[in-house]
């Protein structure tokens, strides 16, 4: 039983996590329009950055250093948004997305090659627990504990992400996003849209790496490969490109499936690498706008109600 | 500082190899062909099979011709074998989204570069495997005197479910000498002959990858600028639908297109593993990020670009590192040559998005 427990609140700790990517990623891919193809590597700058931050922590109180990291993880990734943002974002389509990747991959290579008593190297580091003590006896209550941290995360980014669309700021960059040239015709800058979406997705992406390097108590370069990144997107093409609440789906049948699978024999869950890219590619080519599409939950819920009332 | 720059220039030529793929897939369809380094690992293992099947690592040395014949074999099984994938990849994912997007089509390459990658796992296992070299045979009665370089011999065993590997053991240490007595030891363990690795040179496979290239490069330009199927890629590149209107049959241009360019990735493959001395299922990702950066700093869509941008990002890949390692006293610097090559294209991609030799386009990028 209580195994069981541990499992289904480990694979919601994780929707929650990727939920926080896909959102953050929707925002940049989705609303944006910018194919960006390297937000691995904001999640690992958040993740190694919140590391850091907590084994500079020293004697401070756990729950002091775990909010300070997790601010740190967010600053790190934005700084590293901003500096990659502002020379990429004037590149448009395949070779924005080049670039990104490009990004990804160096951090990756810069934390493998840290010297390994900073970043731990390619052997990866340990994450000191701060937030309570985790023994086997008080790992569901952890498990809570960080399941609840992730949902208020999520529900902050989310209401974030769409006061942010429909505020002024928000409507500049739709505009960009559909037409980059009317839009600076009627005097919008679009870089200066575009950075700034790019700057908020790569703190959120940041802040998915704190908790997620707290959550597992230990980092390795390995978990954030090129293959997370294309987990992330079908997370995206799965729940619909621009629609915030089909990132909490996409996340959820995505994090599912990749965790029951991986009860499964051997056999089977060793096929889940072919099989993932495969959905991805037959989801883009016969259902490009995904299961919602542009819309939300509550859209979908409306129409619904409409047609059977 | 000659010998990197040489190095540079044979990796540099291996990625040209690489990159003339990409330019030439991007020149008529404009889609970045991620799978396309799969291509190039799926080459390399096909030249594994042949040189291992073909005992390379068997012949009695020197023989040089049996050992060109197999390295000839290989290479052809390679780049046909690879171009053979490449048109069935064509056919079968990217013909579908040809009409799409350009964004749907580059997550449909990107996941085909991932479905290849796991099933050549699947298919082969993960672990590396080294890569099939000759070796030095002698006789064991005709040693004599001291042993200049380490000995082995190869032993077979029988594992448990019924499969017989055989296994390299060392039995002579260089510098030990070699008398009746170690003779009589090496016979007792059933070891009539031994052999003693050879490196094949730097010096070879520099020569080996560079001399492909040049003889190479010409026969792609001819293909591409004096031959028919050759001028109707270059139609298609230009105004597909004005080329419809022409009479030319599209499909089967792109398909040639993409057995040309994987033909040449398969010797590429090949040459790579040759001189890293290992192939695994994810040989193909990072050369193939090079190769596309390749291309980009060449100019993509441009022939001479892709070989240009080729040798360009070698020599800098290796000079680069050299020069901080030298002149900043930077020991790491060679751990980081991904990471320079990466920010050399986000540099490129900034300044001078048509690459060196590339067309200015309208299309801003």
């Amino acid at each position: 039983m209580s195994s069981e427990l541990l499992f289904w609140l480990n694979l919601l700790v994780g929707v929650g996590i990727y939920t926080l990517l896909a959102a953050s990623l929707n925002l940049i891919n989705g609303s944006a329009g910018m194919f960006h193809l390297g937000h691995h590597g904001f999640w690992a700058l958040g993740a190694y950055g919140a590391t850091w931050m907590t084994l500079q922590g020293g004697s401070l109180s756990g729950p002091v250093v775990y909010v300070s990291s997790l601010i740190f993880a967010m600053a790190i990734a934005a700084l590293g948004g901003l500096s990659i943002g502002i020379p990429c974002l004037r590149l448009r389509g395949d070779y924005l997305a080049i670039a990104t990747l490009g990004f990804g991959e160096i951090v990756r290579i810069a934390v493998q090659n840290s010297p390994h008593d900073f970043l731990g190297g390619s052997l990866g580091i340990q994450v000191p627990r701060v937030l309570m003590k985790v023994t086997p006896k008080t790992l569901v209550a952890f498990r809570v504990l960080t399941l609840s941290i992730v949902a208020v995360a999520c529900a902050a980014a989310i209401v974030t992400f769409r006061n942010y669309l429909r505020s002024m700021p928000g409507r500049r960059l739709l505009a960009v996003a559909q037409d980059e040239t009317a839009a600076g015709l009627l005097g919008i800058n679009p870089t200066r849209s575009k950075v700034l979406a790019f700057v908020m997705g790569s703190a959120v992406a940041g802040l998915a790496g704190g908790l997620y390097a707290h959550y597992m108590g230990g980092i390795n370069p390995l978990n954030f490969n090129f293959m997370e990144m294309v987990k992330i997107f079908l997370i995206i093409v799965l729940g619909g490109m621009g629609s915030l609440s089909g990132c909490a789906v996409g996340a959820f049948l995505v994090v599912a499936t990749e965790q029951l699978l991986n009860r499964a024999p051997e056999a089977i869950a060793s096929w889940w690498q072919v099989l993932f890219p495969l959905i991805l590619a037959i989801m883009i080519i016969f259902r490009p706008q995904g299961i919602f599409g542009r819309r939300e939950i509550r859209d979908v819920w409306r129409s619904w109600r409409r047609r059977t009332a | 500082m000659l010998d990197y720059l040489l190095n540079g220039l044979a990796l540099g030529a291996i990625f040209a190899f690489i990159a003339l793929g990409y330019t030439m897939v991007y020149g008529i369809i404009k889609l970045i062909n991620f799978a396309h380094g799969e291509f190039f690992m799926f080459g390399a293992f096909l030249g594994f099979f042949v040189l291992r099947d073909l005992g390379i690592d068997r012949l009695p040395l020197p023989q040089p011709l049996p050992i060109l014949l197999s390295y000839l074999v290989a290479l052809s099984a390679a780049s046909l074998g690879a171009g053979t994938l490449a048109v069935v990849t064509e056919r079968v994912a990217y013909r579908p989204v040809r009409r799409a997007s350009r964004i749907a089509a580059l997550i449909t390459a990107v996941c085909v570069s991932l479905i290849l990658q796991n099933l050549a796992v699947k298919a082969w296992g993960a672990a590396p495997r080294a890569y099939p070299q000759p070796r030095e045979w002698t006789d064991v009665g005709a040693l004599d005197g001291t042993a200049e370089a380490n000995l082995y011999a190869l032993t077979r065993f029988e594992t448990t479910d019924g499969t017989v590997t055989e296994n390299e053991v060392r039995v002579v240490a260089a510098g030990e000498p070699i008398d009746d007595a170690m003779r009589e030891r090496l016979r007792a363990a059933g070891h009539e002959r031994v052999y003693r690795q050879v490196q094949v040179g730097r010096g070879w496979t520099r020569g080996f990858v560079l001399l492909a290239l040049a003889l190479w490069a010409p026969v792609l330009w001819f293909l591409v600028k004096r031959t028919r199927m050759g001028k109707a890629m270059r139609a298609v590149s230009g105004d597909t639908d004005a080329a419809r209107l022409m009479g030319i049959d599209i499909n089967r241009v792109i398909a040639w297109t993409f057995f040309l360019g994987a033909f040449v990735a398969g010797v590429g493959g090949v040459a790579y593993c040759v001189s890293y001395g290992k192939v695994e299922p994810l040989t193909g990702f990072l050369p193939g990020m090079k190769a596309f950066i390749a291309a980009v700093i060449g100019g993509i869509g441009s022939i001479p670009g892709a070989i240009v941008g080729g040798l360009v990002l070698g020599t800098a890949e290796s000079l680069i590192p050299y020069a901080l390692r030298e002149g900043l006293g930077w020991e790491a610097a060679f751990a980081w040559k991904d990471a320079i090559a990466f920010a050399l294209l986000i540099v490129i991609l900034v300044f001078k998005p048509t690459g060196i030799l590339g067309k200015a386009v309208r299309e801003k990028v």
